[in-house]
C-alpha cells in the first residue's frame, strides 16, 4: 500500500516523526516577542511623526513572523501549510492595494463629475447650521 | 495491500475510520486548520482595511481620538496574550512529550490569560462607554464634555468593532481551550495523538496574532 502525503510518497507511513521544539527557543521568542512589545510602547510615547505608522507596521510584521514560524511551528512543518498560509497573504495585499488605489483616483473624478460623497454633504450642513446660529438674534445657541 | 483483518489490528483508536494512516490524519488536520487560519486573516484584513481607509480620509481625527484609548490597558493586554501564547505552544510540546501534568497546567494558564485579556477589556469598553465614545448615532462625547474632532464616531465604530470581534475570538477559545482541556483530563492526549491540541494551538495563536497588529494600530498611532 502507498500512502501519499501531501503530493509526496511517504515510505513507511506506519512510522510517525515529529519534530519537538526545544523549550530555550519558545522561551527566547517569548523573550524577543516582550522586548519588542515595550519597545514599540515606549517609542510610541515619543512619538515618530510619520515614520510611526511603517515602523509600527514593520515591528508588528517581525512579531507576527515569529509567531507564525515558532509557536506555530511553520516553519518546521511541510511547505505545503506555509505555501497556503503565504497565498493567503498574497491575497490580502491585492486586495489592500487596489481598494487604496481606488481610493485615491476616484477623488479626483468625483469632484469632476459633481458627485459629493456623504461625508462632505455633512460637512457643509454643519457649516450651515454653525452660521445660522452665528447670525440668528438672542443668546447664542450652543451647537451641541 | 495487506488484509483488513490485520489492518484493523494495527489501528490506534483515535484512527478514524477514513483514513490509511495517522500521518495521513494528522495531515488532513493542519491542512483544515491551516485553511481555517486563512479565512480568519481575510476576514479580519477587511476591518483593517476600514481602519486604513479612515486613517487616509481623516488623518488628524484618528490621531486626536485614539488618544482617548488606554495604551497601558492595551499593552497589559498584548503581554497576556503574548504569555498565553507561550504557555500554549509550552502546552502542545507538552503533549508531545507525554508530560499529562504540564499539557494540563499550560492549558490552564492559557485560559486563565484568556479571561484576564477579557476582564481588562471589560473596564476598558465601561470606560468608553461611560465617556460616551460610542460607534455611530450612540456617540454622546459632547455630552460628556470631550471636544473630539468630527467623525470621532466613524473612528470608535472601527475600535469597537475591531476589538469586538477579536474579544468574540477570545471566548470563542476560551471555550476551545476548555474542551481541549477536558479530553487532556480523560488523558486522550499523547505523543502519538495530539492533532487536537495543536490545531486549538492553531486557533490560539491567530487571535493573538490579530492582537499583535490591532494594538499598535488602535493604541500606539501617533
Amino acid at each position: 500500500m502507498s500512502v501519499y502525503l501531501n503530493g509526496k510518497l511517504v515510505e513507511h507511513p506506519h512510522e510517525d516523526h515529529h519534530h519537538v521544539s526545544p523549550v530555550w527557543q519558545f522561551t527566547a521568542v517569548f523573550i524577543v516577542l516582550l522586548f519588542l512589545t515595550i519597545l514599540t510602547y515606549l517609542v510610541s510615547f515619543a512619538g515618530l511623526g510619520a515614520a510611526s505608522l511603517p515602523v509600527a507596521m514593520f515591528v508588528a510584521t517581525i512579531k507576527a513572523s515569529l509567531v507564525i514560524a515558532f509557536f506555530m511551528h511553520l516553519f518546521y512543518e511541510d511547505r505545503t501549510f506555509a505555501f497556503l498560509f503565504m497565498t493567503c497573504f498574497i491575497f490580502v495585499a491585492i486586495f489592500f492595494t487596489f481598494v487604496l488605489f481606488d481610493m485615491n483616483a476616484t477623488d479626483a473624478m468625483n469632484e469632476e463629475g459633481g458627485i459629493q460623497y456623504k461625508k462632505s454633504v455633512e460637512d457643509d450642513a454643519a457649516e450651515a447650521d454653525a452660521n445660522r446660529a452665528f447670525d440668528a438674534p438672542g443668546p447664542a445657541k450652543s451647537r451641541y | 495491500m495487506s488484509t483488513t483483518a490485520h489492518k484493523d489490528e494495527e489501528r490506534p483508536w483515535f484512527l478514524a475510520h477514513h483514513f490509511d494512516t495517522v500521518g495521513q490524519q494528522v495531515s488532513s488536520a493542519k491542512l483544515g486548520m491551516w485553511l481555517f487560519c486563512c479565512t480568519e486573516v481575510l476576514m479580519f484584513s477587511g476591518l483593517f482595511l476600514a481602519y486604513f481607509i479612515l486613517r487616509q480620509m481623516y488623518p488628524e481625527m484618528v490621531l486626536v481620538a485614539s488618544e482617548e484609548l488606554n495604551k497601558t490597558a492595551g499593552g497589559v493586554n498584548t503581554i497576556v496574550l503574548l504569555t498565553s501564547s507561550f504557555t500554549m505552544a509550552l502546552g502542545v510540546r507538552a503533549a508531545q512529550t507525554n508530560n499529562q501534568k504540564a499539557l494540563e497546567r499550560n492549558l490552564l494558564l492559557t485560559i486563565a490569560c484568556a479571561f484576564i485579556f477579557m476582564i481588562v477589556k471589560y473596564f476598558e469598553y465601561t470606560s468608553k462607554i461611560e465617556h460616551g465614545f460610542l460607534p455611530g448615532n450612540w456617540y454622546s462625547a459632547a455630552e460628556h464634555g470631550y471636544m473630539l474632532p468630527k467623525y470621532s464616531r466613524v473612528f470608535f465604530g472601527v475600535y469597537f468593532t475591531m476589538t469586538g470581534l477579536h474579544g468574540v475570538h477570545v471566548l470563542v477559545g476560551i471555550g476551545v481551550l476548555s474542551w481541549i482541556f477536558i479530553r487532556a483530563r480523560r488523558r486522550e492526549f499523547s505523543s502519538e495523538n495530539y492533532v487536537a491540541v495543536e490545531c486549538a494551538g492553531l486557533y490560539w495563536h491567530i487571535v493573538d496574532l490579530v492582537w499583535i497588529f490591532l494594538f499598535p494600530l488602535l493604541y500606539l498611532v501617533k
